[in-house]
């Protein structure tokens, strides 16, 4: 089991990462960062992403569907964005962000990796 | 007891809020009817609030006021009075410019209260006015800070120094 700091950096070593956070989606707090940068203010981007967060559960809470969201991929001209809610009792309310170069990350490697510091997140 | 009643209660001694009032001001639900300017740094200024409160979901409305807790302009939804917010709004500041004073952290920037069913956030605009913002229990409060920036930047530009 690994603390919030341990999980973000194994995170930051998956290859291709650019920054990672923790966020929690009920204020757009982080709970944790790391990594970013001028090019990527991380703290605005979970701000932002904890509208699309909210904006997802509240249409599959609409059509009923009854799920639960594993990871959300949002794909840019040059980066991937990946967006994990975390599933255990304790990760109530809270997701794991990571933006990954594009060109220098493969990106089944990377959803892997990110499931597997998920599992070992304690908090 | 409506604050109007207790302001009527408080006599003359206490300045009237009414005297100091901007003319332009939006009509108060217990206030009599004035007309809403359509242009000049008043109209502005509550078009940056309208701009905050659609930029950031669970943003129920803002309020724009002196250091001293009087009322500029506002855009809350009737039913809550803007003169009460106003105060209220002075005495958060204070607490947190006296918390920084006492603390040696330097001076007031911004105050978040965050209650069972809301929140409520105190921006200092230029030293001699304040932005309060009152948001619903969902509101991103993260997001807030983030936009609120540019908002109060603009008002400081726009208020007399």
């Amino acid at each position: 089991m690994t603390n919030i700091d341990v999980t973000l950096k194994n995170i930051m070593s998956i290859e291709g990462a650019i920054a990672a956070a923790l966020v929690d989606y009920t204020s757009g707090m982080t709970l944790g960062v790391l990594g970013g940068g001028p090019d990527l203010d991380i703290t605005v981007a979970a701000a932002g992403n904890t509208d699309v967060v909210r904006a997802k559960l509240r249409t599959i809470q609409l059509l009923g569907l009854g799920e639960g969201i594993e990871d959300m991929l949002i794909t840019l001209d040059t980066q991937y964005h990946i967006i994990r809610p975390l599933r255990g009792a304790n990760g109530q309310g809270l997701f794991l962000y990571l933006a990954l170069s594009k060109s220098r990350s493969n990106l089944a490697l990377a959803r892997h990796h990110l499931r597997l510091a998920e599992e070992k997140l304690e908090l | 007891m409506t604050a109007r009643g207790r302001r009527t209660e408080a006599g003359a001694a206490l300045p009237r809020r009414n005297e100091r009032l901007a003319d332009d001001a939006p009509p108060h639900p217990a206030a009599e009817t004035r007309p809403v300017p359509v242009e000049g740094p008043l109209a502005t200024a509550r078009g940056l609030l309208s701009d905050l409160q659609l930029a950031v979901p669970g943003v129920r409305g803002c309020v724009l006021a002196g250091v001293d807790g009087l009322l500029i302009t506002h855009n809350l939804p009737g039913g809550r009075d803007a003169h009460d917010v106003s105060a209220l709004a002075a005495t958060t500041a204070g607490l947190g410019r006296q918390s920084g004073m006492a603390l040696g952290q330097g001076g007031f920037r911004d105050a978040t209260i965050r209650s069972l069913g809301g929140y409520f956030t105190v921006y200092l605009i230029g030293g001699h006015a304040l932005l309060a913002v009152l948001g619903d229990d969902g509101l991103n409060v993260a997001r807030l800070h983030i936009e609120a920036v540019p908002v109060v930047e603009k008002l400081a530009d726009l208020l007399p120094r």
